[in-house]
């Protein structure tokens, strides 16, 4: 505290207008997991870049931004790699633009610095964020990072499909309130998935055809049959055994049956999704934003003329129909120069506002992370976002934030891999994960 | 006497340098790293203290006194003499006053409420961002959330909150943020189920992989021996690809020809079947994918070696069995395999230590699928120490992953001395002499 | 005995199909255009090296860099490893000096060891030494790494060279620095030859270091390049795959085809499994 003074001084002095020198303030943006529809991401920050110089300006301060971007790092692993060494090795970029699990261990390692540091949270256009993607980009009681998109991940239906076993349009279009009230279940899927394989309308193991690689997904299975993933009196996680055994069984129920492929898992996702895309699957699940994929690079012109989506059904009594909304953050890394920081933060910012944040909405078909972006009307007349946010949104959960979540995840996957794969039965699997999952996380863990 | 020439040393020492430092100092750390509990989340240089919602749920647990933990928690942000007095020098009299008025003796557990009081202000208003989070920091009251670089800023900060002094080394042990030293991973190693399947997925692979190796190259060694001079050197320098080729393309080539669109598939296809990815399907074809294309970069080596064995037998000796009419099945039954015994048991020596530490095709092809079925012991130390879905690298437990192959390794050459005779590779400079 | 040949050679060519169906598509692939579910290549085209004059994706690094890059790794790693394996090889062959025997035990370690899972502590060395994510960095460790083995290949030439040259030169009264530089060194030659371009090779085709250590895009090499291209999942485009394969593979190939009987002289004792 006791350059406090200082601080107020410069900043009376800026202030006061006293012409400066102009000054080079170098940004870098690693963005994580992003595709050419993405772009946004970092062309935000170039354009608010350039707003920030002018307010500057204004004020009397010559500022000269210079924004660097890098996306191609592979894949989610090799960019965590890269920003978690950087950061040790103190070279770690200004902006990242990552999973809001990665909060936890970075703000613990020090590698990050909170945003609520910089910015004054009550005022606009951050106090117009939805509320619980703003919780979602938290930890420990501190704001550290920001939203960057909101998402959600659907479960998709081929309509054609639908019909060809037998449902009317006017079911089709009751599907969605039947999942959402528990009517339709994970067993439906099932009965429905073995149909279309059974009637030829879909190959074997098109029946049901869900994601290929691990992500936040399976945790809605996990949510399906009752799961818990943190208990929210004492923070810990939670392994519901026989939650996750049900969730494990429901996928090996799935490749008995057929209608899911027992080496479904590692398919390469430019195939994937050109078959979801184009009625080669029943039924599927997967993210808000493939519909720009789908409709885009995959060419389906007829997006709501050839798929229901609805939330991801229950699977018994215990759990209900749910859906995980993973929004990317953006966070600030600690750099030398806390003038980076702070016009870093300021980018940040601006890059939230309603009218920027539609940019990436719409490009990358993600939701909206402001209420007034509804007001937007390059937002508010696109079909999808419109739909999906009021059909999804509202009863999005997220994955907690929790030093160890990362192991939880892991260990739940590849326990679910060992038994789709038929390498363990569903208990044995679960075995072998409570063993894991207790020998490495300990006290963190509460087992059910 | 013999006389010791010092150019030698002068001669070693650029090598001397680079090694101890890139080769044997990392060594030496792994084996400190094994010991530790480093992470992402703890840092590699050291750490800091501090007191998160986190560390007082961890301290609950431990059994720390109730009011202690209340304490601690308490205290947030509160309008106090001190805080006032302070928001007077920084700011002036008039701005500490209004706020005196406003909102004397509240206390706030949020920072955004201790904010939003100072944006209460109206004739004396902090306009700037900047300056009222400086304000605000002025009426903290909590160590909640504030990282301490020094221990003893951390303690003293402590004891004004009014801590007891014996629960101090507790808190302050929960508060570091760095690594510490633990045997916590060795108990992991044996712990977990999942090291013994990796340990399993080596001892397969290896043993297949060498085993391929052996025969594969045994295999081209003597079928190009038996060839024209051209055709056996045109076959030998095509099997020499794999092994020259970068892995990154190597096993670019491997994915198409076994994957869902790719050779395989399509030639199935042609025959009715319906495509599959080949190399992922079941853990029998990954298996098999993971011996072919290790098994093919390493054959070569087996090839070139039995290759110069075979050349080294004296031509009477096959001219000979072949006057006696013996076949060439019983030639190479009992005239040349007898000869490539040490060759075949070098190889074998070779390879099972390089195997067992290499994971570069493997990562590239599989990354250890499908299930984890290939994910062979190097792999699970990379996985550990470089992967993590939740951001969080376990540096530490990756190391001891490590260590042990490092022990096996120095193990496994310590053997080999004693069965390759190592007196016999040093033999004596004879100027010196 | 070539009346009796053609099983072996038929045995051989159905064994070496996948590779030369691998290798042949390769090429192939690259310069034309398929069907999917066809192996017909149906037209001739060279847009799949359109990497070469524009970026492949937004945000994605040009593809001269990685090469300019894996050129200057590939060339600084295989002279640094070359010249300190010519002297270090020499000594462990010829001199006698204190603790010869740990040495050359020492090296035989080395040789064999699990240089990849080092790869924790050797971050934290460079980045003690401000080299993580530089070229510079990423050239030493490959550099280090790659000693133990170039050592041992020197040494085994040195060890071939008569004894005579030497003595005589000795007898004549010259140093043991002048007879190496003078009579010893054109004796290897043609190891040393062989010496650099297996490092060059190896360093041309080093994948996980600069994956890990040098992540940043200065300092991308081809090989991170070419996995950053497969990895991306918007689109598995194989024959781009491939044209950039080809591209990385060319510099090898020719290497290879010119100096095959150096190479595989050392390759016979290589690294790999």
């Amino acid at each position: 505290m006791t350059n406090l003074r200082a601080l107020f001084a410069t900043t009376a002095l800026v202030a006061c207008g006293t012409a400066a020198l102009a000054e080079d303030i170098n940004i870098t943006v690693w963005a994580g997991g992003s595709n050419d529809a993405d772009s946004y991401r970092w062309e935000a920050i170039e354009i608010a870049a350039d707003m920030l110089e002018r307010e500057y300006a204004l004020q009397g301060e010559e500022l000269n931004i210079t924004v660097e971007a890098k996306r191609d790092f592979g894949g989610w692993e090799e960019f965590k790699q890269a920003v978690t060494l950087a950061a040790e090795a103190g070279t770690a970029p200004t902006i990242v633009v990552t999973s809001h699990l990665d909060i936890a261990p970075w703000s613990q390692a020090g590698y990050i610095v909170p945003v609520e540091d910089y910015l004054d949270l009550d005022a606009w256009p951050l106090n117009d964020i939805y509320p619980n993607l703003m919780k979602i980009a938290a930890y420990d009681g501190v704001q550290w990072g920001l939203p960057q998109d909101a998402e959600s991940r659907p479960f998709f239906f081929w309509k054609e499909t639908l019909k060809g076993i037998g449902y009317s349009d006017a079911d089709i279009d009751a599907l969605p309130a039947k999942v959402a009230s528990g009517e339709y279940t994970l067993q439906n899927v099932l009965v429905d998935a073995k149909k279309a394989v059974d009637m030829g309308l879909v190959e074997a193991g098109y029946g049901f055809y869900p994601r290929v690689s691990n992500g936040p997904d399976f945790a809605q299975f996990y949510q399906s049959f009752g799961g818990v993933l943190q208990d929210p009196e004492t923070g810990k996680l939670v392994l519901d055994k026989a939650a996750m055994e049900e969730m494990y069984q429901f996928f090996v129920d799935a490749v008995a049956a057929g209608v899911t492929r027992k080496n479904h898992i590692g398919t390469e996702w430019s195939q994937w999704y050109n078959e979801v895309a184009n009625g080669k699957a029943a039924l599927w699940h997967g993210g808000t934003w493939h519909y720009a994929r789908y409709t885009g690079q995959e060419g389906n012109a007829d997006f709501f003329g050839t798929i229901q989506f609805s939330l991801i059904p229950a699977g018994n009594d215990k759990g209900h129909a749910n859906t995980i909304t993973q929004p990317l953050v953006y966070l600030l890394t600690d750099q030398q120069d806390d003038k980076v920081e702070e016009v870093a933060a300021q980018l940040l910012k601006i890059a939230s506002e309603p009218r920027m944040n539609a940019l990436h909405a719409i490009k990358s078909a993600h939701l909206g992370i402001t209420k007034q972006q509804s007001n937007v009307e390059l937002y508010s007349n696109n079909r999808w976002a419109d739909e999906a946010t009021e059909r999804l949104l509202g009863t999005a959960n997220a994955q907690p934030n929790h030093l160890q979540y990362g192991v939880f995840a892991e260990t739940m996957w590849k326990g679910l891999e060992a038994a789709w794969a038929g390498v363990q039965t569903p208990a044995e699997a679960v075995a072998a994960v409570e063993a894991e999952m207790t020998a490495k996380l300990g006290d963190e863990l509460i087992v059910r | 006497m013999r006389r010791i020439n010092w150019l030698g040393l002068a001669f070693l020492s650029p090598a001397l340098v680079m090694v101890t430092l890139f080769f044997l100092l990392p060594v030496v750390l792994t084996g400190f790293f094994a010991f530790t509990n480093m992470s992402t989340a703890t840092g590699v240089m050291g750490g800091d203290y501090l007191l998160n919602t986190s560390t007082l749920r961890a301290l609950a647990d431990q059994g720390l006194p109730k009011e202690t933990l209340a304490k601690l928690e308490a205290g947030g942000y509160r309008v106090d003499e001190a805080g006032l007095a302070a928001l007077a020098a920084a700011t002036s009299p008039a701005t500490a006053d209004e706020l005196a008025q406003l909102h004397a003796g509240a206390e706030f557990s949020d920072r955004r409420d201790m904010e939003r009081a100072l944006k209460d202000l109206r004739a004396n208003a902090i306009r700037n961002t900047r300056d009222r989070k400086a304000a605000t920091e002025l009426f903290k009251r909590s160590i909640l959330n504030e990282r301490f670089s020094e221990e003893a800023a951390f303690r003293a900060a402590l004891s004004e909150t009014g801590t007891r002094p014996e629960l101090s080394d507790q808190i302050t042990e929960a508060a570091f943020t760095g690594w510490v030293w633990t045997t916590d991973n060795v108990k992991l190693l044996f712990a977990l189920p999942s090291t013994l399947r990796y340990a399993a997925n080596t001892l397969l692979y290896v043993t297949l992989t060498l085993a391929f190796n052996v025969g594969f190259g045994l295999f081209l060694a003597i079928t190009t021996f038996y060839l024209p001079k051209g055709q056996g050197a045109l076959f030998r320098a095509i099997w020499f690809l794999p092994r020259i080729l970068p892995p990154v393309l190597y096993v670019l080539m491997w994915r198409w020809f076994t994957w869902d669109t790719g050779f395989l598939s399509t030639v199935s296809g042609y025959l009715g079947m319906s495509p599959k990815n080949w190399m992922l399907d079941t853990s029998y074809h990954a298996w098999t994918a993971v011996v072919l294309i290790n098994g093919f970069v390493g054959a070569s080596m087996g090839m070139i070696i039995f290759s110069s064995a075979i050349r080294a037998i004296p031509t009477s000796m096959l001219h000979a069995s072949e006057v006696d009419g013996a076949s060439r099945w019983q030639q190479v039954r009992w005239i040349i395999v007898p000869q490539l015994a040490w060759p075949i048991l070098f190889i074998t020596c070779y390879q099972t230590l390089s195997l067992l530490t290499s994971f570069e095709y493997i990562l590239l092809a599989t990354d250890g699928g499908p299930g984890r079925s290939t994910e062979v012991w190097s792999l699970a130390a990379y996985h550990t120490a470089l992967s993590n879905y939740g951001g969080n690298l376990e540096y530490g437990l990756g190391a001891s992953f490590a260590l042990v192959l490092v022990v096996i390794g120095i193990g496994a050459s310590l053997i080999y001395f004693r069965l390759f005779n190592f007196k016999r590779l040093i033999t004596k400079p004879l100027i010196e002499g | 005995m070539p009346a009796k040949n053609w099983p072996i050679l038929l045995l051989l060519t159905v064994v070496t199909l996948p590779l030369l169906i691998m290798c042949g598509y390769s090429v192939i692939d690259a310069f034309t255009d398929t069907a999917p579910g066809s192996l017909v290549p149906t037209r001739f085209t060279l847009e799949h090296f359109r990497f070469l004059w524009e970026p492949v994706a937004e945000a994605r690094g040009s593809i001269w860099v990685a090469t300019a890059n894996t050129f200057v790794f590939a060339t600084t790693s295989a002279l640094v490893v070359t010249m300190v394996s010519l002297t270090a090889g020499y000594a462990l062959s010829r001199l006698n000096f204190p603790a010869r025997g740990f040495f050359l035990a020492g090296l035989i370690v080395l040789h064999a060891f699990p240089t990849i899972t080092l790869i924790i502590a050797i971050f934290l060395i460079l980045q003690m030494l401000g080299l993580y994510d530089t070229l510079i960095g990423v050239i030493v460790v490959k550099t280090a790494l790659e000693l133990p083995l170039g050592i041992w290949i020197m040494k085994g030439f040195y060890d071939t060279v008569p004894w005579e040259i030497e003595m005589a030169g000795v007898q004549d009264g010259a140093s043991r620095a002048t007879v190496w530089w003078y009579l010893v060194l054109p004796q290897v030659q043609p190891g040393l030859m062989a010496l650099i371009l297996f490092s060059f090779l190896s360093g041309w085709s080093e994948y996980i270091l600069p994956q890990v250590l040098a992540p940043g895009s200065d300092a991308r090499v081809l090989s991170t390049y070419l996995s950053s291209l497969i990895l991306d999942d918007t689109k598995a485009d194989f024959n781009l795959f491939k044209a950039v394969g080809l591209f990385y593979a060319t510099p090898v190939v020719v290497i290879y085809l010119l100096f095959q009987k150096h190479l595989m002289n050392i390759y016979g004792g290589g690294t790999k499994g």
